[in-house]
């Protein structure tokens, strides 16, 4: 797997490009998930963290840094949690690169921090060996100590130190315990020499002719060995877990709550989040105007505010919709419910041949399948992942929105369809909506069928205690997605938008723009016409097509920037009416169906290519939901 | 493989008739001890990362909605499909309630 993370990029220069000195000592944070790894690691690091972003790649790895007592900084990763280096799914894959020294711009770790929940320290433990394998000076955090001694529960740490080998401190990390320990031991890093052996970080060590199973049940009585030594007394059951899965996980209630807590998102990205949508709105399209109007009637004010301002604020306008879901996906994953609802989703998912886990992708699915696809890293079975990462990109995502509310406020009218309760509108955009459903659900049968055939694998899924988010953690994270949003907006859109208006500006007629027809733009979009045409698209729909493949919201813009240069003026041409006039409502619906199925985004396709580790993958998805998308809008042109 | 030295000496040895006995024919709050594994090495390496050996005490707390086995092992809660839980060959710690 060492070529999935070493793209050409040398070492050296991805090294240089994250500006890291060789002498900043580096460690990192190592767990089982639900451990409080990363609360751990956001008390560590407040904001003096990035997701560090690798040349022409999108793994998302978590780097912060510290400030010592000394005021040296100290650089800290966060790295995904694991119960295991098996290798099997691709969270443990990348642990086990960054562990070994493999993971390009991130030399081997010069110290680890082992965080582990102490209310379940017996089956916590079993990491501390592989880890402790790796002969790096390791520091083993029992966090939740407060839960621990809450419920009953106690444990010798220092015993527990003698018998390990390891320095071991206790924190709680979501009020922030414990952490002067950890920084004083995060003090005493030092830079490892280049001499040291880099071990490889295994389940089994190499070298033992122990079966799995035998090397395990060793491993599972030494740690069984060490606890009683320390004197472990595990705790109680917590009551309100109990008492709340009693309810979350009840044959009736459960799925009712289930459905409560989809419906809620919904309604949260698509209800709630309208009123800071409008606001961003007015501030982009207010600044925009005062651009306008307070800069010289130049090209270079036509760029700014029809090319960028544009195109970016189409974007932007996404961030409040998108920062609320990870607001919810938050919560819920932090207080363990995602667990739950994995395992009522799973039974529903095996059926269409996905699993439980694949609940959290498909549902982020409707914000942005990016996030989405990155979030089905913790599918622990191959085939499963590639199944749930394929059909990912048909849920419905925010940037098809724009595409819907244009088209749909063109063509279909405004008619009571079941009375006050729903009208044609509203309908329509539920029946897209649903289109995407049936064609995700379709294709993941179709592929475990074929191509990902296999026997039905197993679903394992440990539920945590329920806990409450920690609003800091939450906060951290919403930045970080904004971050990201923003970085990955301003790159193609600002790109997209200056391309496009310089395809419209050349080639030079009398030393000024040509007529949008001549335009380079324009004669791109009648090349590919002869294709597009049984599907009753012009070559304006066309170029459309064509710059909605870095992004789908794009096509808003360009036919925006289309109609408003056709017509000359600076007033631009009602975009509605324009379409009217281009479109007749069978081809408007196809148009809509195209967008429904397409896999119109380079960012899904980049991401795709780094999940999968090559090509294939991402080719096949977008041609497979091209040809989907032209033969249903073929279909629509005729039907309707 | 000695897997008794894992745990205390049980109560009341394998009933010989019950030696067939899988995780998924255990009545909730019946604590049991796993005896063997019937999965390939790689569908069992998730398991077995998890704490789930042989010789380990596991016993079923809730079933999901849909009938699969939630199990309570170290003090962990571990949902399961019920496919799997028919692959876990177990035996018990004491008589059968009911």
């Amino acid at each position: 797997m060492g070529a999935l993370h070493s793209e050409g990029e040398s070492q050296a220069g991805a090294t240089a490009l994250l500006g890291e000195p060789g002498d900043t000592p580096l460690v990192a944070m190592i767990g089982p998930p639900n451990s409080g790894k990363t609360t751990l690691f956001n008390r560590l690091t407040g904001l003096r963290q990035k997701v560090a972003n690798y040349p022409g790649v999108t793994v998302e790895k978590h780097v912060g840094s510290v400030q010592l007592p000394d005021y040296r900084e100290l650089r800290l990763v966060d790295l995904p949690g694991v119960h295991g280096f098996s290798a099997r799914t691709l969270d443990e894959r990348i642990t086990r690169d960054v562990l070994e020294g493999r993971m390009s711009g991130l030399r081997a770790p010069d110290a680890l921090v082992l965080t582990v929940d102490s209310t379940r320290l017996e089956s916590q433990l079993m990491l501390v060996e592989p880890v402790l394998e790796l002969d790096v000076p390791t520091l083993l955090v029992l966090n939740m100590s407060d839960e621990l001694k809450a419920r009953g529960g106690s444990v010798d740490d220092a015993i527990l130190a003698d018998r390990l080998g390891v320095e071991v401190v206790r924190t709680n990390a979501r009020l922030g315990e414990g952490l002067e320990a950890v920084r004083e031991f995060l003090g005493r890093v030092a830079v490892r020499g280049p001499g040291q052996v880099q071990r490889n970080a295994t389940n089994v060590p190499e070298g033992l002719a122990l079966p799995m199973m035998d090397a395990f049940t060793e491993r599972r009585r030494r740690v069984r060995t060490i606890v009683e030594a320390a004197r472990f007394v595990p705790p109680r059951p917590s009551g309100p877990s109990e008492r709340l899965d009693a309810v979350c996980l009840h044959r009736v209630w459960g799925p009712l709550v289930f459905l409560a807590v989809v419906v809620l998102v919904f309604q949260s990205i698509f209800t709630w989040a309208v009123p800071l949508m409008d606001g961003v709105d007015f501030l982009v399209s207010g600044s925009g105007e005062w651009l306008a109007t307070t800069l010289p009637d130049t090209w270079f004010r036509s760029l700014l505010v029809h090319g960028v301002w544009s195109g970016v604020g189409s974007v932007v306008i996404f961030l409040p919709q998108i920062l609320i879901l990870f607001l919810f996906l938050g919560i819920l994953e932090d207080s363990g419910y995602m667990a739950r609802a994995a395992v009522i989703a799973d039974r529903l998912m095996y059926r269409v041949g996905l699993q439980g886990r694949a609940f959290l992708p498909l549902l982020s699915g409707y914000a942005c399948a990016v996030p989405a696809i990155l979030a089905a890293r913790t599918i622990d079975d191959e085939r499963d992942r590639l199944a749930t990462i394929f059909v990912t990109p048909f849920m419905t995502c925010s940037a098809r929105l724009p595409v819907y509310a244009l088209l749909i406020a063109a063509f279909i009218p405004n008619e009571p369809l079941l009375g006050p309760f729903m009208n044609l509108r509203a309908a329509t955009l539920l029946g897209l909506y649903a289109l995407g459903i049936v064609a995700a659900v379709g294709t993941a049968f179709l592929l475990k069928r074929t191509l990902l055939k296999a026997k039905a694998g197993s679903f394992l899924m440990e539920l945590p205690p329920y806990r409450i988010p920690s609003p800091r953690s939450l906060a951290l994270r919403l930045v970080d997605r904004s971050k990201i949003f923003l970085k990955r907006a301003g790159r193609i859109i600002f790109t997209v938008a200056i391309v496009l208006w310089a395809l419209t500006q050349f080639p030079r007629v009398d030393a000024g723009p040509p007529h949008i027809d001549d335009s380079a733009l324009g004669r791109m979009g009648q090349l590919i016409e002869p294709a597009i045409a049984p599907l009753g698209f012009d070559w304006r729909i066309g170029v459309g097509l064509l710059t909605s493949l870095a992004a789908r919201e794009v096509i808003v813009g360009t036919l925006g920037t289309i109609y408003g240069v056709e017509d000359g003026s600076d007033n631009s041409m009602d975009l509605q009416a324009a379409l009217q006039r281009d479109l007749t409502t069978g081809s408007a619906i196809g148009l809509l169906i195209f967008f429904v199925f397409a896999l119109q985004c380079m960012s899904t396709v980049a991401v795709m290519r780094r999940e999968t580790a090559g090509w294939k993958w991402p080719a096949l998805q977008f041609g497979y939901m091209l040809a989907l998308a032209y033969i249903g809008a073929f279909i629509a042109v005729r039907v309707f | 493989m000695d897997t008794t030295a894992l745990q205390t000496q049980p109560e009341v040895s394998a009933d010989s008739a019950l030696a067939g006995l899988r995780l998924g024919d255990i009545p909730l709050r019946q604590t049991v001890e796993l005896t063997h594994i019937d999965l390939p090495p790689h569908e069992a390496e998730p398991l077995l990362e998890r704490g789930v050996l042989p010789g380990c005490r596991i016993c079923p707390v809730r079933s999901s909605p849909s009938g699969d086995p939630i199990v309570s092992i170290d003090g962990s809660l571990l949902a399961l499909r019920r496919e799997t839980a028919q692959c876990l060959c177990v035996r018990l710690l004491t008589a059968l309630k009911g």
